[in-house]
C-alpha cells in the first residue's frame, strides 16, 4: 500500500493540486469567501502595517503641502479669502434653503425624519488585485460595523460592507464586478440595477429600451433590498445607447463618488431612513432637491447637516 | 544545526514575507495614480515557488499564499486559487523542458506569466458569467501591469535568492550543508 503511495506520490499530489481549486471555486454565488480563523490572523497582521503606511503617506503629503508649497502661501491666502467670501454668501443662501425646506416639511405634514446614523471611517487599503475594486476601512466589528451595511460619503454611495474583522472591514465598491445597486432615475423614476464596469464607470442594467433615460440624468438609490437608504446619489448617466434591436438599452453611469481620491467614508448604521423629498409630489421634488444639494454643500463647508450624524471621529 | 533550523524556518518566513508584501502592495499603491501600477507580490512568489521549490512544498506554499490574497480581495471564492494554481502547474511543466535558472530568464517569464494570469482570470470570470464588463479593463492594464511586475521581479527575486542562500534553501547552500553534515558524520 505504502509502496504504491510512494510510487504514485507525484500523480496523487498533482490530482489534489488540480481538484482543490476546482472544488474551492464558488460557481453558485460568485461571492468571496467569508473570513476564516487564519484569514483573521493574516488580516490582523496586515491591517496595522497598512494603517502605518497610510499614516506615513498622510504625513509625507501633509509635509509636502505645508512646507514645499509654502512659497505659494500668499497667493493661496488671497484665493482662500475670495473663496471664503463666496462661501459666506453661499451659507446665507443655504440657510434660506434650509428654512424653506422646513416650511415645506411642515406643509406636507411628513412625520418621518431623514436621520442617518453613521460611523466615520478612513480608507486604509485597496484590493490586492487591480481586477476588483474593494477597499479596506479602519473600522471593524469593535466599532459596530456589520456585513452589508451601506457605505457612503458626501458625494453619494461608495459601496457596502463585504466582510468585517475586529478592527477593519472590507467594502465592495459600486465599481466592483460583484456590486449591484437598485437605482431609480430621479427625473423619470425609471428603475434599474447599477453594476460595476471599469475603474471609472458603472452600467445601468435591465433598463427597457422604451424607458425614458437621458444623459446627465441623476440616478439615486431606490432603497429596495434594505442595504442602501433611499435617495442617496449613485451616479450620473454619461452615455445612453439604443441598438436597433433588443429589449434593453445600454446605459453607462459615472459614479457620483470620485473613487480615485476616496479617503474618508461614512458607514450607515441604520439604513431604514427615507428622505422625504422622494415621497413628495413631483413639482416640489425639484425645489427640495435643490435644497438638499445645498445642504450637502453645507456639509462640505463644515456646517452641521440635518441629514447626517457621525457618531465617531476619524 | 543552525543552518538546518534556518532551512526549516524558510517556508513560514516566506509566508510571513508574503503577508507583509500584501500589506505593502495594498496600502502603498492605493493612491491615484499608483493604483494602476500595483505589482502582484503573490504572483512573483508563485513563480519563484514553481521554479525554485520542490513540487509538494511549492504547491502547498502556493495554496497558502493564494488564500492570503483571497482574504484581501473581493474576488469570487476560488478564482485566485484556480488561476494561480494553473500558473504554478504550467510553470512546473515548462521547467522540465526549458532552462529557467537565470535571473533575466525569470524576469522574462514573469512578464509573460503576468499577462497569462490576467487572461486566465478573464477566462474563469467568463466561465462564471462575470466577465461582461471586465475585459476592457483587463486588456488596458495588461501591458503596464506586466512591466511593473517585471521591474519588481528584479528586486524581489534578488532578495529571494539571498533569502534562500541565508536559509540554506538554495541548491548550492543545500549542497554545502549536506557536505558539512557528511563531514560531521565521518568525524
Amino acid at each position: 500500500m505504502f509502496k504504491y503511495l510512494k510510487e504514485y506520490r507525484f500523480y496523487i499530489v498533482l490530482f489534489f493540486f488540480i481538484i482543490i481549486p476546482i472544488v474551492a471555486i464558488d460557481t453558485a454565488t460568485h461571492t468571496p469567501r467569508p473570513y476564516r480563523f487564519y484569514d483573521r490572523v493574516a488580516v490582523g497582521i496586515t491591517a496595522p502595517v497598512q494603517r502605518l503606511i497610510a499614516w506615513s503617506l498622510d504625513l509625507v503629503v501633509s509635509a509636502f503641502n505645508n512646507y514645499v508649497y509654502l512659497w505659494q502661501t500668499r497667493q493661496t491666502n488671497l484665493r482662500l479669502l475670495e473663496e471664503n467670501r463666496k462661501l459666506l454668501n453661499l451659507i446665507v443662501n443655504l440657510r434660506e434653503a434650509q428654512d424653506e425646506n422646513v416650511r415645506l416639511r411642515k406643509l406636507l405634514d411628513f412625520k418621518e425624519e431623514f436621520n442617518l446614523q453613521t460611523i466615520a471611517a478612513r480608507v486604509i487599503a485597496k484590493d490586492v488585485s487591480t481586477e476588483f475594486r474593494a477597499i479596506r476601512i479602519n473600522r471593524g466589528e469593535e466599532d459596530g460595523i456589520r456585513k452589508d451595511m451601506a457605505v457612503i460619503n458626501n458625494e453619494g454611495i461608495v459601496g457596502r460592507i463585504l466582510r468585517t474583522a475586529k478592527k477593519t472591514s472590507d467594502v465592495v465598491t459600486i465599481l466592483d464586478l460583484l456590486s449591484a445597486v437598485d437605482a431609480i432615475d430621479k427625473r423619470s423614476r425609471v428603475r434599474g440595477i447599477v453594476e460595476g464596469m471599469t475603474d471609472q464607470l458603472c452600467q445601468l442594467k435591465f433598463a427597457l429600451r422604451t424607458d425614458d433615460i437621458l444623459a446627465n440624468d441623476l440616478l439615486i438609490s431606490s432603497g429596495l433590498g434594505g442595504v442602501f437608504p433611499k435617495g442617496i446619489p449613485v451616479g450620473v448617466v454619461s452615455k445612453v445607447k439604443k441598438e436597433a434591436y433588443g429589449i434593453t438599452q445600454t446605459v453607462e453611469v459615472r459614479p457620483s463618488v470620485d473613487f480615485s481620491r476616496l479617503e474618508e467614508v461614512l458607514v450607515v448604521a441604520d439604513s431604514q431612513a427615507v428622505p422625504f423629498h422622494l415621497t413628495a409630489p413631483q413639482e416640489v421634488v425639484s425645489r427640495i432637491g435643490e435644497a438638499a444639494s445645498a445642504t450637502a454643500a453645507a456639509t462640505n463647508l463644515g456646517t452641521p447637516a440635518s441629514g447626517s450624524n457621525p457618531q465617531k471621529e476619524l | 544545526m543552525s543552518r538546518l533550523l534556518l532551512r526549516f524556518l524558510n517556508p513560514p518566513a516566506l509566508v510571513l514575507a508574503v503577508i507583509f508584501g500584501i500589506a505593502l502592495q495594498t496600502s502603498l499603491f492605493s493612491y491615484y495614480p499608483f493604483l494602476y501600477l500595483q505589482p502582484d507580490i503573490v504572483l512573483l512568489l508563485v513563480v519563484w515557488c514553481a521554479l525554485r521549490r520542490n513540487f509538494i512544498e511549492g504547491g502547498i506554499l502556493t495554496i497558502i499564499m493564494v488564500s492570503l490574497a483571497e482574504a484581501h480581495s473581493s474576488a469570487p471564492q476560488g478564482l485566485f486559487l484556480s488561476s494561480y494554481m494553473a500558473i504554478y502547474l504550467t510553470l512546473r511543466a515548462l521547467a522540465r523542458y526549458l532552462m529557467l535558472d537565470r535571473l533575466s530568464t525569470l524576469v522574462i517569464v514573469t512578464l509573460f506569466v503576468s499577462i497569462a494570469w490576467k487572461l486566465l482570470n478573464l477566462l474563469i470570470l467568463y466561465l462564471l458569467g462575470l466577465s461582461e464588463n471586465q475585459w476592457r479593463h483587463t486588456i488596458s492594464l495588461m501591458a503596464p501591469g506586466a512591466i511593473v511586475e517585471g521591474i519588481c521581479a528584479i528586486w524581489v527575486y534578488r532578495w529571494l535568492e539571498r533569502f534562500d542562500w541565508f536559509t540554506a534553501k538554495d541548491p548550492r547552500a543545500r549542497q554545502e550543508l549536506s557536505e558539512d553534515l557528511q563531514l560531521e558524520e565521518e568525524m
